[in-house]
């Protein structure tokens, strides 16, 4: 035996282990994947459900001037969100999508409230998801507060007459959003 | 029509791709060669079909064919002529049809390239892996990612138009068409893989024509267009978005990254085995992960897994592009699995100081960096899926994670190129390294002196000159020996090696800018009346008074701001089409040595009001797109191919007579049926201690 076959026999098969180790490391990645949970999301109770959705109006990231009152005769999908928070960043495609096909002029309006965040983190992070509604600055969380918001994210579905019909709690999905709508629309909420 | 003609070219490229596919699959099983050769026909009926769905698509954005959904909701009468050609791409399913297009035109350019052995078997495969993938993604377009189906009922007499972050700067021509050349483009180097994995190949083709010197070709060319895509896709943001910045570890940033690593891993360690022959399996799996990691991208980034700013749409392929990544793993692990311990070759680095060590630690390093950004990539997901809870992973980690990473390649980049193969000694390091180390140290001096603080940066800074310096003076070198042969200073540009140094080049500007930007750059916001001004980070800032215009397309309250005098620059809150929502659009005062940003934080609420400026001061930040400019020209370079060393040419270390025994000696050919790579290996018994070419 030369030394070359004791080199070969020694190293037989160290791609074979490497390689089915790598694809057990694959085959776990896929499957945590494709069994991803979906996304939390649940309606809770708030005694704003069925009255009249307090004021929300103030200076937007944009640099301009908003009030929720402008938009009386839309559906208005009313989100408190924070660059800090997880669930806020799961969502936010999500709501990016939601506003895209909901584009068409009066369509459901998206508008953003500010949560505890600082004005530059909130525009970068909604720059960076490529979120293009009106993002309203709450400094002193007073409409945070209007809303009875605990903790971001969470959504207010505002009907066409103004009135608070849902309160979702949790990072919502492009396809809860159209389900909340289309309930809210056809009077079932 | 048009949704039938499209129709019509997808099915034709669905139906010739897996007959292709069949046909090829049945000539190589029974070993029928003209069989084998009649396959190759139908990447031609392929490529028909997807440029008949192309034009199907572009005649239907064009007439403003709003019977069809993608038309509908991607354009409108009002959107511009080049918004219009682009909306084929600002969704999924036209996205999709663009990579069918592409892919079909890689296979054809393929096909045509090697017709000459198209009975050859490793050719066969390699054509066959392309129809089988071609077939997955036109199988998406005939089901879940239709890009032509058609509305129900009557066809709306007007569209939504393209996203309006897509409507706002002309790269968006040219981004995601580069982006997705380099990201398809992989999928040749794979198809070449799984063919010499199949067959146990990884010989000589034809005479000269290695699976190696096949695959390195094409991956420097995905590469090429990867990194134009991946730097367009950071001007663009930073065009656009209005935030400052350039690179947000966004996942889908992550997505055409990682590719990109492990396609440069490749691209190094490439040369260790056309030369010495050794690495062989490392290769095939560098080039199966590249692959694997496009179609993870496009799984992370197309359905709706991962947040990002491209998510644009959601879809329903996601559970396909998650199968089909299970589904190249599989093929492409397994046929390692199979074939690995008999592709290796015995031969091994014989000193880890070597020009083969430092490819080594380098393709580590590279390896490394995939990891950090694959892990901070998916580790919200995972932890999810163990804890339940979610948690985000944000620029902290990448930034943390990768910078000595990317310090220890810039020192890498230095010393690797003056390593000559084989083994070294000090004096000859010494010797080659000197210039570029008081590069470095001046460089270092002067910072601080220009009053440079922060240790990462001057890290970064002196690395950069250390490596700059020891590549320049490679080509510097090379140059003077061609011109010395009487070939003209200019070969010594040209080729693998002298391409190569270009391209580090390219990459210590892009470290240095990206340094200077992100340790200096410095945001703040000012409050200004209109015909006063301010100075922010040794810049003045006037602001003139609001201007409004007002186009088909676009509406907008623009800001008159001088920077120092020049301008005005139009930063400005713009709403394209009617009954979208205004966004901010940035107006960028770009220099050689700093970008001065500048955004509408505040639109004021009369025309005489106080407007709120948010201005950011990054240093350098032009030389990221120089640095991406010269990354190009280098990989052009690379690509031409360069003058062939003379065999007698000596370029390596001397192999001592003692240690010239047969197991320490690379030996090519020995456990493959003698048909490796076969590499110049005579110039390494040559007595000559150093070479003329790589000094």
């Amino acid at each position: 035996m030369t030394v070359q076959d004791v080199k070969r026999t020694r190293k037989t098969h160290r791609a074979r282990w490497i390689s089915l180790a790598a694809l057990v490391v694959a085959g776990a990645v896929v499957a945590v994947l494709a069994t991803r949970p979906p996304a939390q999301v649940s309606e809770v109770d708030t005694p704003l459900l069925g009255k009249a959705a307090p004021a929300v109006s103030g200076t937007t990231l944009g640099g301009g001037h908003f009030d929720l009152s402008s938009l009386r005769g839309r559906w208005v999908v009313l989100n408190f969100f924070a660059s800090w928070c997880p669930p806020c960043q799961q969502e936010e495609p999500e709501m990016v999508a939601f506003a895209f096909h909901h584009r068409q002029v009066g369509s459901a309006a998206l508008v953003s409230v500010v949560y505890d965040d600082s004005t530059s983190s909130a525009r970068s992070f909604l720059a960076r998801s490529g979120a293009t509604w009106p993002a309203v600055v709450d400094p002193d969380g007073q409409i945070a507060v209007d809303y009875g918001v605990r903790g971001p994210p969470e959504t207010f579905l505002v009907s066409p007459s103004g009135k608070v019909l849902v309160h979702l709690d949790g990072a919502v999905t492009e396809s809860a959003l159209d389900h909340w709508l289309a309930a809210a629309e056809r009077g079932e909420t | 029509m048009n949704a039938a003609l499209g129709h019509t070219g997808v099915l034709l490229a669905l139906v010739a791709c897996a007959t292709g596919a069949g046909v090829l699959l049945y000539g190589l099983l029974r070993q029928r060669t003209a069989v084998v050769r009649s396959g190759r026909i139908y990447a031609f009926i392929a490529l028909a079909g997807a440029l008949l769905a192309t034009a199907a698509m572009q005649r239907a954005l064009l007439t403003h064919d709003f019977s069809i959904v993608f038309v509908a909701e991607n354009n409108s009468r009002s959107t511009p002529l080049l918004y219009t050609i682009t909306g084929m791409w600002s969704a999924l399913a036209g996205s999709i049809l663009l990579w069918g297009l592409i892919l079909t035109g890689y296979i054809a350019v393929m096909v045509l390239r090697f017709r000459r052995s198209a009975d050859d078997a490793l050719v066969g495969w390699a054509t066959l892996v392309t129809y089988v993938v071609a077939v997955f993604f036109f199988a998406l377009m005939a089901g879940p990612a239709d890009p032509f189906r058609t509305v129900a009922g009557a066809a709306p007499t007007s569209g939504l138009g393209p996203n309006v972050l897509l409507q706002d700067n002309a790269l968006v021509a040219f981004h995601p068409p580069l982006l997705y050349l380099g990201f398809v483009g992989f999928t040749i180097p794979f198809a070449f893989a799984v063919a010499s994995l199949v067959t146990g190949r990884v010989g000589e083709l034809r005479p000269g024509v290695t699976w190696q010197s096949i695959t390195r070709r094409w991956t420097l060319f995905a590469w090429g267009f990867l990194t134009v895509g991946i730097v367009l896709g950071a001007w663009w943001s930073y065009q656009v978005l209005g935030w400052g910045g350039f690179w947000a570890w966004d996942p889908v940033e992550n997505a055409s990254f990682l590719p990109w690593l492990c396609a440069t891993a490749y691209l190094h360690s490439a040369m260790v085995q056309e030369r010495r022959g050794i690495l062989r399996v490392w290769n095939l799996s560098l080039i199966v992960s590249t692959f694997s990691l496009t179609i993870l991208g496009t799984f992370l980034t197309r359905s709706g897994v991962i947040t990002s700013v491209h998510a644009f749409s959601d879809s329903d392929i996601g559970p396909a592009l998650l199968g089909f990544f299970g589904a190249v793993v599989v093929v492409g692990v397994g046929l390692i699995a199979w074939r690995g311990d008999r592709l290796r070759s015995a031969g091994g680095i014989d000193s880890p100081v070597s020009r083969e060590g430092a490819f080594l630690l380098n393709n580590l390093l590279f390896v490394a960096f995939a990891f950090v950004v694959l892990l901070g990539t998916l580790f919200p997901l995972l932890y999810e899926a163990l804890d339940g809870q979610q948690v985000t992973v944000g620029a902290p980690y990448f930034d943390t994670m990768t910078l000595p990473i990317g310090l220890a390649l810039l020192l890498l980049m230095a010393i690797g190129p003056a390593l000559p193969w084989r083994k070294t000694n000090t004096s000859t390091m010494s010797d080659r390294l000197i210039v570029p180390a008081t590069c470095a140290v001046g460089v270092i001096v002067a910072c601080v002196a220009a009053g440079v603080r922060g240790l990462g940066p001057l890290c970064a800074f002196g690395l950069g000159g250390f490596a700059a310096a020891a590549n320049v003076r490679q080509l510097v070198l090379s140059s003077v020996g061609s011109r010395r042969r009487g070939t003209g200073a200019w070969r010594g540009l040209v080729g693998r090696a002298n391409g190569g140094m270009v391209v580090h080049l390219g990459v210590v500007i892009i470290a240095v800018a990206l340094a200077a930007a992100t340790s200096y750059g410095h945001r703040s916001q000012i409050t200004l009346q209109p015909g006063t001004q301010a100075t922010v980070d040794g810049h003045v800032i006037a602001y003139d008074g609001l201007a409004r215009v007002s186009s088909p397309a676009r509406t907008a309250t623009e800001a008159l701001v001088r920077v120092d005098g020049q301008g005005p620059y139009r930063p400005a809150v713009s709403q394209f089409g009617s009954g979208t929502d205004p966004v901010g659009t940035p107006a960028i005062d770009s220099g050689l040595l700093s970008d001065v940003y500048l955004t509408i934080d505040t639109l004021p609420s009369t025309a005489t009001g106080p407007v709120g400026i948010g201005v950011t001061v990054q240093p350098l930040v032009a030389w990221l797109w120089v640095g991406g400019i010269v990354l190009v020209i280098g990989a052009l370079l690379a690509a031409l191919p360069g003058g062939r060393r003379r065999p007698t040419d000596p370029v390596s270390a001397p192999v001592p007579a003692a240690a010239a025994r047969p197991d320490d000696r690379d030996t090519p050919g020995e456990d493959n049926d003698g048909s490796d790579a076969r590499t110049d290996e005579s110039s390494d018994h040559s007595p000559d201690l150093v070479g003329t070419r790589y000094r």
